[in-house]
């Protein structure tokens, strides 16, 4: 990869603010299918870990079984180590283990007259020998997500089961929050037309990013060969893994993606000379992750393998 | 501006506890900071929570009912408080007084007095009714003792909840917690049998009022009267034959010429009854001339004459026993009893009933010469609302009228004996109809068939299952009035849009198709009167300068100037200044000295001042302008108010505020805004409107900006709100109904209004906040399908539970056996058996297991004996054997359920009952069906990956798509600017306001927008999700509040290959309950036949369906069996052929008709 290397030609980026959960970087001389690929990555197919199976033992509380299950999926679990962790369906064992999952557990009981509030900080891990699958706790108090509230002699005894997974499945594995994502703020490309009554203007606000670009020049003509080179993305994690790792997981997923394709079509190739008397087709040859959008093939071994 | 939107950031404060969440909303609640200062223009809605306050949404029900048992059971005891019997005449029962709920020890000064022994929710839980005893104090003869009875139970009553026989009146919410009832639950309906029933509000025609009406194609003019008395119900009319006038009536065979029943009424002399009818008006005189000959051709000139011929026609329903009477006497009887009955005649004085007469002939008069006189019988102001209090009182008067009644007949069996060994004591058998008067109640509560004996009224779908579908239906039931019109006629007249409507009854939210506006609803500021005495206010009427109508010369009755006052449509005396006399009467209704429910205005057309004290009138609350056109509630007033020193009360006390009902209304000048009051053109204001939202009632009140909307579209919202899952109560986890909707997260509205506030949608909402994108995508939003962001789903979106009640009662046999529960069945490795896996050890499902199809929830056993009797056989003594055959209940459905609930508890017969309740968990899936609040009802098309979906540059994706064809022809502006505001909204912290002709302002909003970096008109521009290149087109992009309607595939889909069929006709059943078959139906039928594909119709028609193989005998054309032809006694031609059995059922019918079908069958080739 030669993203780290402010070449001329190459891609580049420039961070251009930073912090725990969240940054803002530009990244340069890259397509606009490039860097929405990694977009799209980041969003759905980075893994992380997630409460995937519950098992109750006592829940006189008063939300329903499946309420809560869905409330403690929702809830971040740290996921830097997650490499270490292998996907529950191709793990050898018959349901799960320590290879697979991360137990975690939640007991709590409300003997108080007034009611008591389970955040996910109560939920106890199994020690794993790392901090993989601790919930992600942000707030001062250092309590995180509330979960349930009990009233007196109201009762929880919970295990929770966190597995690997990606958010095509479930929307609980996703590492981000939200990605924005921003090119042309001027619309050189004029790639949209702004609705306005009177003026463009001063009807549309301009965005922060136009101070990184050259505003254009009225006068000049439309260059129809300009693409898009520069993207304003800004990366809002949700905590179980920081932006950087999201950053580089997201590129390592795609490039194994991407590899893929380029066996497959190489594959292809091999076979339809061999087929050509109504051959076979590669379609869903693969077995595993069939991506839905055909990327073009043309990135398939070239600049990126 | 800027400043005062930063200083509260509320919803941006996600996180914050209810705690802190609940004072903040409290100041917005009341729209200001106590120390701001006082604008009443702005500040009069005010006034609004002030009433609802004390008369709430559902206090026309309760006062209703209140009235009832505190006044009207008092009067219909006090009506029939004499039971005598015809054996003894030294024999009487009277009862002295009446009570529902307390004894007479008990102080009822004290709030503690209650004797409902039951809390309504464990009624609702165990299947029984919420009611409380009814006691009478009776005086009686024993011997020769007089002997008074205190605190006899006559009965249970069916107590409306929260009236104020209810336990839940005047508690505190911490005790309605207790009581496992929720505090925002309106009230106003009953428990019986475990349901909650609500009367619906009746419309009628008004009572005792008298409706001219013309058919001008025919000439005809009729002035009738509905005469409603306890006793009976007749209608008496005036009308027009050729000209001439008659009066008619059902117990008079003809119609008897006016004249005739003038002079029947002791007007004999001709002159005066031309006064009494035409005054001084020569036209008049000239239409009304040719009626005199008739009666003078019959040669009628005296009374006597004149109730000998009315005497004649008089068709006499007499009694057996009664003695008969001659025809004078009936003459008399009819003039005094039965024409106009409401008017009461005592010792034979009928002048009274003349001049009703004569104002009735006269107003028919009045039409003929001038059309225009007619009365509208759509006119709001012409009808009364008829409350479950006066529903009640009906019925309980003919209960109690047929529990006296058996009572008699009972005595008198008794006091025939001639020997009785004991004194005789009336009180012991009393009791034994007891029953009725409870039953009776309870029977046309549940079944909602009111049949009155007395009235000969027989009336079905009084009252209705509450519908506990969300908070707003329940709500949107106990405002819903129903009118007594077919629903099947075709009639364009009681269904429109009545202007006198405006601000009594909601102008939106009325129901489409059959009923539609014949079922109405009321508006939010509205109260329906209840009876007020008469008396008083006669008097009060001659004290204040009215004439006597009975001392009132004829000749001067119609003077010019001279006005006749009607006291609830009875002419009581006439006022030569009728400004100065109602003016007098309105000062008194201000000052408080009467009622604030009696209306007085003035009918210039009809030379008339009506007062009205009955019931059942519309009415609502107005601010008092005074002859400066000032508004009377000054600043200072509405300081009082916020500061809670005052209620809505003190305003009506002090005379600023007064309710008008419909007709007086239609006599003032309201202005709508503070503002029109300075308007110099017009100078004669007389009140000023409280608020103008309060045209829309509760269910209208939750759409925001509805006055942007075409008006069907509010229509259609308000249907659909009803349909809305979200929130029922705060005990909604308590409650064990049949079937429940909740949602996993609802949100209050980012755009709400101030009804939702007022009516507390805001606690207890029905739908969320979804970010909407206006744009089409991907196809699969065609005909206003939406497209859903399946990350959204994920987190919670749409999620809803549904909650279902199954029911199983353990029954008693009268051979002493009993159904069981039997516990699970365990196989070998003493694991159960798979469709037991859910169930205890007790033979119940276990709460939190998960049913699959097939699995039983309950293992209830029968005994196989049951029909057995105990006299059967010699050994009746022992006990029979007990054994029992499994009849458990099975869950059947496609999708798991969860046992959420069981409770077992024993019913009013002794029969253990058990209710299981079954939770299923949902997320939104393809073909569920949404709406936002603008009518836009749409179902979801397909879910998509958040990362295919449109975002824009801060990375926020839609949660719904909704394609923007939806706009332009639903030209549903109002959800335009719901998106405006929410957007705003969102950005600002701050929730806005779309309340209807007000709310939050589009350009405030759209600056707010626009200092947040947004476009001013809500459209963004959007990347898309798939390439990532920005779209070419802006999009309009914000908040919209979307509700989940119940309609959901998972309870509609339906497939079948084979499967049960008909036992009768042998086709596959109909229905997806009963598994059935998909119709191919005629017109499909039509279509395979044009298409000619004879073999496919073949195949669907009979081969699919019911084919069957008969022996047909080919000789005599008759089917046989067994390859044998009956009649021909031979197999020599029977043929074996398939035909539909629907056919072959046919010719079997035919047959046994007499009628002989014959197959003929020949070769095809």
């Amino acid at each position: 990869m030669d993203i780290d290397k402010d070449t001329e030609s190459g891609p580049a980026i420039t961070i251009r603010s930073s912090e725990r959960d969240h940054v803002n970087f530009v990244l340069k001389n890259v397509d606009l299918a490039v860097a929405n690929s990694v977009r799209r990555t980041m969003m759905a197919e980075v893994p992380t870990l997630a409460i995937d199976l519950v098992e109750i033992d006592v829940n006189t509380s008063v939300l329903a079984d499946e309420f809560i299950a869905h409330r403690l999926g929702l809830i971040p679990l740290v996921s830097d180590s997650i490499d270490e962790l292998s996907y529950s369906r191709d793990c050898t064992c018959d349901q799960y283990c320590n290879k697979c999952s991360v137990k975690l557990e939640l007991a709590a009981k409300c003997d108080t007259d007034s009611t008591m509030n389970i955040y996910a900080s109560d939920l106890a891990k199994f020690q794993n020998g790392s901090t993989l699958g601790d919930p992600v706790i942000r707030d001062a108090q250092g309590k995180g997500s509330l979960i349930c509230k009990l009233r007196k002699h109201q009762e929880l005894r919970i295990t929770c089961i966190a597995k690997k997974g990606i958010a095509k499945e479930h929307a609980k594995w996703s590492p981000c929050s939200a990605v924005g994502f921003e090119y042309d703020p001027w619309n050189k490309l004029k790639h949209t037309d702004y609705w306005y009554e009177e003026s463009v203007e001063d009807e549309w606000p301009k965005s922060e990013n136009c101070e990184w670009e050259e505003a254009p020049d009225p006068e000049a003509p439309f260059d129809y060969n300009a693409r898009a080179n520069n993207f304003y993305v800004d990366i809002e994690t949700i905590g179980s893994l920081s932006p950087n790792d999201v950053f580089v997981k997201s590129l390592e997923t795609l490039q194994l993606k991407l590899a893929g394709i380029s066996v497959e079509l190489n594959k292809d190739t091999v076979e339809s000379s061999n087929a050509e008397s109504g051959g076979l087709t590669t379609y869903g040859r693969n077995g595993g992750e069939t991506p839905e959008i055909n990327y073009g093939g043309s990135y398939g071994g070239s600049s990126w393998s | 501006m800027g400043n005062k939107r930063k200083a509260s950031h509320i919803a941006s404060d996600g996180v914050s506890t209810d705690e802190a969440f609940q004072p903040l909303l409290k100041e917005v609640y009341k729209g200001k900071k106590l120390t701001d200062k006082i604008n009443t223009a702005e500040d009069k809605w005010n006034l609004l929570p002030a009433f609802l306050k004390v008369k709430g949404l559902v206090k026309q029900h309760l006062d209703s009912f209140n009235y009832f048992v505190d006044t009207d059971l008092k009067k219909i005891i006090k009506a029939n408080e004499l039971v005598l019997s015809d054996v003894d005449p030294e024999f009487y029962l009277k009862y002295l007084d009446i009570r529902v709920g307390c004894k007479s020890s008990t102080s009822t000064a004290k709030g503690l007095s209650k004797e409902v022994n039951l809390v309504p929710h464990d009624c609702r839980l165990r299947d029984l009714t919420y009611s409380a005893p009814i006691y009478v104090d009776v005086e009686y003869t024993r011997g020769r003792k007089i002997i008074v009875h205190r605190d006899l139970e006559i009965g249970r009553m069916p107590i409306m909840l929260r009236s104020n026989k209810c336990l839940l009146d005047g508690i505190d919410d911490k005790k309605m917690a207790k009581y496992d009832e929720c505090p925002l639950d309106p009230g106003g309906y009953f428990i019986v049998n475990g349901t909650e029933k609500v009367i619906l509000v009746q419309e009628q025609l008004s009572k005792n009022r008298i409706i001219v009406e013309a058919d001008e194609k025919k000439g005809i003019v009729q002035a009738s009267v509905t005469s409603s008395t306890h006793e009976r119900k007749s209608k008496t009319y005036v009308i027009t034959k050729n000209d001439k006038i008659y009066l008619k009536h059902n117990s008079i065979s003809e119609d008897v010429p006016i004249v005739i029943i003038l002079k029947a009424a002791g007007i004999t002399s001709d002159l005066e009854i031309l006064q009494l009818v035409c005054g001084n008006d020569p036209n008049y005189q000239d239409l009304f001339a040719i009626n005199f000959e008739e009666a003078a051709k019959l040669e009628i000139f005296t009374q006597q004459q004149a109730l000998h011929y009315v005497g004649k026609r008089v068709k006499t329903i007499r009694r057996a026993g009664a003695p008969k009477l001659s025809q004078l006497q009936e003459g008399i009887e009819a003039i005094a009893t039965t024409i106009i009955a409401h008017i009461t005649v005592s010792d034979l004085q009928f002048r009274e009933k003349a001049l009703y007469i004569a104002m009735m002939t006269r107003r028919v008069l009045m039409t003929m010469e001038n059309p225009k006189m007619v009365d509208d019988r759509d006119y709001v102001g012409n009808k009364r609302l008829e409350l479950a209090g006066q529903l009640m009182s009906l019925l309980f008067e003919d209960l109690f009228k047929k529990f006296n009644s058996d009572f008699k007949a009972n005595i008198d069996k008794i006091l025939k004996k001639p020997s009785r060994a004991s004194e005789f004591d009336a009180l012991l058998s009393i009791n034994i109809h007891s029953n009725n008067i409870t039953m009776g109640m309870n029977r046309a509560i549940s079944t909602g068939n009111w049949s009155l004996k007395r009235f000969k009224m027989e009336r079905a779908g009084v009252t209705h299952v509450l519908s506990r579908l969300s908070y707003i239906s329940a709500l949107g039931m106990m405002t819903r009035i129903s009118s007594q019109f077919e629903k099947s006629r075709k009639v364009s007249g009681p269904r429109a849009l009545q202007p006198s409507q405006f601000g009594m009854l909601c102008t939106s939210d009325t129901p489409e198709g059959e009923a539609c506006g014949l079922v109405k609803n009321l508006a939010l500021m509205t109260h329906i009167t209840t009876d007020d005495e008469e008396e008083p206010i006669k008097r009060l009427c001659f004290i204040l300068g009215c004439e006597d109508i009975l001392e009132v010369d004829s000749a001067s009755l119609h003077a010019k100037g001279n006005y006749g006052i009607y006291l609830n449509g009875t002419l009581i005396g006439t006022t030569r200044f009728p400004a100065k006399f109602v003016g007098d009467f309105r000062n008194l209704r201000r000052t408080g000295k009467i009622s604030a429910f009696i209306s007085i205005y003035t009918n210039s057309h009809q030379s008339a001042v009506h007062i009205a004290t009955d019931g059942g009138r519309i009415c609502r609350p107005l601010i008092i302008v005074d002859k400066n056109n000032v508004s009377k509630v000054k600043a200072k007033h509405l300081l009082k108010l916020q500061r809670d020193e005052w209620a809505f009360d003190d305003f009506l006390k002090h005379g600023l505020v007064e309710y008008l009902d419909v007709n007086e209304e239609n006599d003032s000048l309201i202005a709508i805004y503070e503002r029109d009051l300075s308007d110099s053109t017009k100078s004669n204001i007389t009140h000023l409107e409280v608020e103008p939202f309060t045209v829309l009632g509760a269910v209208a009140g939750l759409i925001p900006y509805p006055h942007h909307n075409q008006s069907p579209r509010n229509t259609y919202q308000c249907a659909m709100g009803k349909q809305a899952i979200g929130a029922i109560g705060y005990n909604q986890f308590r409650r064990i109904d049949t079937l429940l909707y909740l949602m996993v997260y609802p949100q209050q509205p980012m755009v709400k209004t101030k009804t939702i506030e007022l009516i507390d949608y805001d606690k207890l909402p029905a739908g969320q906040n979804a970010t909407v994108a206006v744009m089409s995508y991907s196809g699969y939003d065609i005909e206003d399908a939406l497209v859903l962001n399946k990350a959204s789903v994920d987190r919670g979106f749409g999620r809803c539970q549904v909650l279902r009640k199954n029911t199983i009662t353990l029954k008693r046999y009268p051979n002493h056996t009993k159904d069981i529960l039997s516990g699970m069945r365990v196989d070998e490795n003493n694991e159960p058996i798979p469709p037991h896996s859910s169930l205890g050890p007790d033979g119940l499902g276990e709460v939190g297991m998960k049913l699959e199809n097939g699995q039983v929830y309950v293992n209830k056993c029968v005994p196989t004996n049951a029909g057995e009797t105990v006299l059967n056989g010699p050994g009746a003594n022992e006990q029979p054997a007990e054994s029992h055959r499994e009849t458990p209940a099975y869950y059947k459905g496609p999708e798991p359920s969860y046992v959420d609930q069981v409770m077992m508890s024993v019913s009013d017969n002794d029969q253990a009952l058990i209710k299981v309740l079954l939770r299923q968990t949902r997320r939104p899936e393809l073909g569920d069906k949404f709406s936002s609040r603008h009518g836009q009802k749409g179902v979801c098309g397909i879910i998509v990956q958040q990362e295919d979906l449109p975002f824009n540059d801060d990375g926020i994706s839609p949660d719904i798509i909704m394609n923007p064809h939806g706009f332009p022809s639903r030209m549903t502006v109002g959800k335009m600017i719901e998106l405006i505001s929410g957007k705003a909204g969102v950005l600002n912290g701050t929730l806005e306001y779309g309340t209807c002709f007000g709310g939050s302002d589009l350009q405030d909003m759209s600056e707010i927008l626009v200092q947040n970096g947004f476009n001013y008109s809500g459209k963004d521009m959007l990347y898309s999700g798939i390439t990532g290149e920005c779209l070419q087109a802006y999009i309009f992009f914000g908040p919209i509040y979307y509700q989940k309607l119940k309609h959901m595939v998972l309870d509609k889909m339906h497939a079948r290959a084979r499967g049960p069929r008909a036992v009768l006709t042998r086709q596959p059943t109909e229905g997806r309950s009963r598994d059935g078959g998909l119709r191919l139906g005629e017109m499909e039928r039509d279509c395979v036949i044009a298409y000619g594909a004879s073999q496919l119709l073949l195949e669907r028609l009979m081969l699919s369906s019911d084919a069957f193989e008969v022996d047909v005998c080919n000789k005599c054309g008759l089917m046989g069996h067994n390859n044998w032809c009956t009649s021909c006694n031979s197999s020599e031609h029977v043929i074996k052929m398939t035909i539909p059995y629907a056919a072959k059922l046919l010719f079997q019918e035919l047959i046994s008709m007499n009628i002989a079908p014959r197959l003929r069958l020949g070769d095809v080739f």
